[in-house]
């Protein structure tokens, strides 16, 4: 059985610039499957790294003539649901060349929308719905062995006319039994963080957030018909977390790594275990990495911060989204603008540099309510502000709401990135929010001073400033998307 | 009606501002923006806060053992002047600016350096000081070998500089004539800057960083070049001083 992972030539957030890493979730399945299944082929075909054109991935696939190819990603930093077009282009492009390869999707989206999904993208032969990792082995045992196919939870397929979704497959409990990715599959060499990051990875080493913020794009990871999948938080162990980074360091030469995980900072303890490891091991003076975090764990440990800027963490993002505390209840982020302001500052004062994440394009925002927000994020002061729209996607507990109102319409995703506005609000546009997005980024790294603060700052690493850096090369590309159907993904 | 001669001298400001003798070193750095004044502040040992004035601010400390000081003087002719006039009185011999300006050639580029020679003055403040026909001159020793040191940061242009007050009366004609009388670059602060300096016998100079070029059009306000070459003007800047006798 020979299995391939494909990676279409795809970009990147229009922020991001040039921005190339592996593809986690790919690498997170095959290394399940190959210890399953030793006697499988597998290979991966990640036509981003090599910059190769459709033609060009064609002609590898007939070289290699895989039996089934996967499609799908997990991390919705990659390009959010925007992927999920370029996964669908490039599986169309496959099945219209080699009907007979076996083309297998999974991850954001397919798996919280695989009705859709398959009714739209007649190439596609299967989706993994939810948890992708135990029922894609399944699923792939079953072709190799000829078996019924429907007795694999956790998947939809076509059957006649029909779309048959087979039984909820529910969560892998403990993430330590998953092996390590595997990355030895992947050119590590080609990957590039934000324009100049080299040596560079991502790693995926928790799943599920506790928040589950209600307009949260990581839904669309899970299969709806579970009890809210993505509040359960599930990670792998911080001695694991650093055996990972050795490895990579070790085998791989990587030097900077971002945690992808929705919340890397949910358990203290596992934290004191990561940290304690990297500076044990030297690792800290090897490898620099950072992550996605909540304001209130943030908060909980700011005694560690210290300790963390010693293992070698560089920058810390967390989200504020909106400005109020009225309107984080309203989201059900379960914060405050006191704990993200103060947050932001311990960070900065640990010599850890700060990223913000915010948002527009809430049900009831006007431009006054954005103005304000963006008052507050200026004034909260990170050293670099992520900005997105309002997307909502399948599976979230916003989405229905949305359907209904006919405000939002399942079609060909292409622009939907969370950097072009999809949805408007009830009292602006699509193209009013995103003339106050491009308005807004812009303002944020043209105050006076600001640059010059992160750029010539001596307590931060030189990543930080290569960060800015690209963010503010990258501007006019966000400005463009906001505002036009630009794509960069 | 009024009896004094004048209402304020500079003198007269200092003492209000409780600054002594002593207090700034024989070099100054000036700047227009704050930031540029702040990234200056951050080259120097033991920095001390002389004063700050309605938003001017102005710190002395050591770089590699020399007394400097630095502080931001305005970003228009009249605060220009006025700041200028405060640090002529305040013991400061050699002025040095670090500014910037909108290049006035399609070849010159955002983030390259233009030393100032000759000064063109389109402002209204110098009106006040001097006659129609003054004009004002950087100390060419000073510039010289300021230049010498930027062409080692960076891509540099020597050449007449215009100073405007009128941001958005950079008109064809108007733009055109000041090119014609040889300006390669407009900005808006150093007629004044070298005037007064010149007016009390105190040796000046400017380095301008290119923002901005009115012959392409090119805006480069956020561009990323222009922060970088910023670094390396302030560091230039620094190199300087260090070789000069005061």
């Amino acid at each position: 059985m020979k299995v391939m992972f494909l990676q279409p030539n795809l970009g990147a957030w229009s922020t991001w610039g040039k921005h190339r890493a592996p593809n986690i979730g790919q690498a997170q399945i095959a290394a399940l499957l190959r210890q399953k299944h030793p006697e499988y082929a597998l290979q991966v075909l990640d036509c981003r790294a090599w910059e190769m054109s459709n033609e060009q991935m064609l002609e590898e696939i007939g070289k290699a003539r895989p039996d089934i190819i996967h499609i799908g990603d997990i991390l919705h930093t990659t390009g959010g649901a925007a992927v999920v077009y370029r996964y669908n282009q490039a599986a169309k492009l496959v099945k219209e060349k080699y009907p007979e390869i076996t083309i297998i999707a999974g991850g954001l989206v397919y798996a919280s929308a695989p009705r859709q999904i398959l009714r739209r993208n007649p190439w596609i032969d299967y989706c993994l719905v939810g948890e992708q990792d135990i029922s894609f082995v399944e699923l792939v045992e079953a072709i190799a062995s000829g078996r019924e196919v429907k007795e694999v939870k956790g998947l939809a397929f076509r059957q006649g006319k029909e779309i048959v979704l087979t039984s909820y497959r529910g969560l892998i409990k403990n993430l330590d039994e998953l092996p390590m990715p595997a990355y030895d599959l992947f050119p590590m060499e080609k990957y590039v963080g934000h324009d100049y990051w080299k040596h560079y990875t991502e790693t995926w080493n928790s799943r599920g957030c506790p928040a589950g913020c209600n307009f949260c794009y990581e839904w669309s990871q899970f299969d709806s018909r579970g009890n809210a999948d993505l509040r359960f938080f599930r990670a792998r162990s911080g001695k694991l977390v650093a055996d990972e980074l050795e490895l990579l360091h070790d085998k791989f030469g990587v030097k900077v790594v971002t945690m992808m995980d929705d919340c890397f900072n949910v358990s203290r303890q596992r934290m004191e275990e990561f940290i304690e490891e990297m500076i044990k091991r030297g690792l800290n003076k090897k490898v620099s990495w950072c992550f996605l975090g909540r304001a209130p764990y943030y908060l909980r440990d700011i005694d560690l911060f210290p300790k963390m800027k010693e293992a070698g963490c560089f920058l810390a993002l967390a989200g504020i989204e909106v400005a109020t505390d009225e309107e984080l209840k309203e989201l059900g982020k379960g914060i405050t603008v006191e704990q993200v302001e103060e947050t932001i500052a311990k960070l900065k004062e640990a010599g850890i540099a700060t990223v913000l994440t915010w948002m527009m394009g809430f049900e009831n925002d006007d431009e006054y309510r954005i103005k304000k927000r963006f008052e507050a994020v200026d004034r909260i002061d990170p050293d670099i502000c992520a900005l997105q729209y309002l997307t909502p996607m399948p599976g979230s507990p916003i989405w229905p709401k949305y359907v209904e109102r006919g405000w939002v319409k399942f079609d060909d995703l292409k622009t939907w990135d969370f950097h072009h506005p999809v949805v408007p609000t009830e009292h602006l546009s699509q193209e009013a929010i995103g003339r106050l997005g491009a308005w807004a980024l812009r303002e944020f790294y043209s105050k006076p001073g600001r640059v010059e603060r992160i750029l010539h700052n001596r307590i931060y690493h030189p990543l930080v400033g290569l960060c800015f850096r690209s963010y503010m090369e990258n501007m006019s590309r966000f400005e463009k998307a906001s505002q036009t159907d630009e794509l960069y993904v | 009606m009024m009896q004094r001669d004048v209402h304020l001298k500079p003198k007269d400001l200092l003492e209000h501002l409780q600054f002594k003798e002593g207090d700034f070193g024989k070099i100054a750095l000036v700047s227009g923006q704050p930031q540029r004044a702040k990234l200056c502040l951050d080259m120097l040992e033991r920095p001390t806060k002389n004063f700050t004035f309605l938003g001017y601010t102005f710190w002395t400390g050591f770089y590699k053992g020399r007394k400097i000081t630095v502080g931001n003087g305005g970003f228009y002719s009249p605060d220009s002047a006025f700041v200028t006039e405060l640090l002529c009185n305040a013991g400061i011999d050699i002025l040095v600016r670090l500014g910037s300006c909108g290049a006035l050639r399609g070849d010159i580029g955002i983030g390259d350096f233009i030393i100032a020679d000759k000064i063109l003055r389109g402002d209204g403040a110098t009106r006040y000081y001097v006659k129609d026909d003054f004009s004002p001159a950087v100390d060419k020793d000073l510039s010289d070998k300021l230049c010498k040191v930027m062409e080692k940061k960076g891509k540099v242009h020597k050449g007449d500089i215009w100073t405007t007050d009128a941001l958005f009366r950079e008109t064809k004609e108007i733009v055109n004539s000041y090119i014609a009388k040889g300006a390669i670059a407009v900005d808006m602060v150093t007629s004044p800057f070298v005037t007064l300096a010149n007016l009390y016998g105190k040796k000046s100079c400017a380095v301008l960083l290119v923002s901005d070029n009115l012959i392409t059009g090119e805006l480069g306000f956020s561009d990323f070049k222009l922060f970088e070459a910023q670094k390396k003007m302030i560091k230039g800047v620094f190199e300087f001083v260090l070789d000069l006798d005061v």
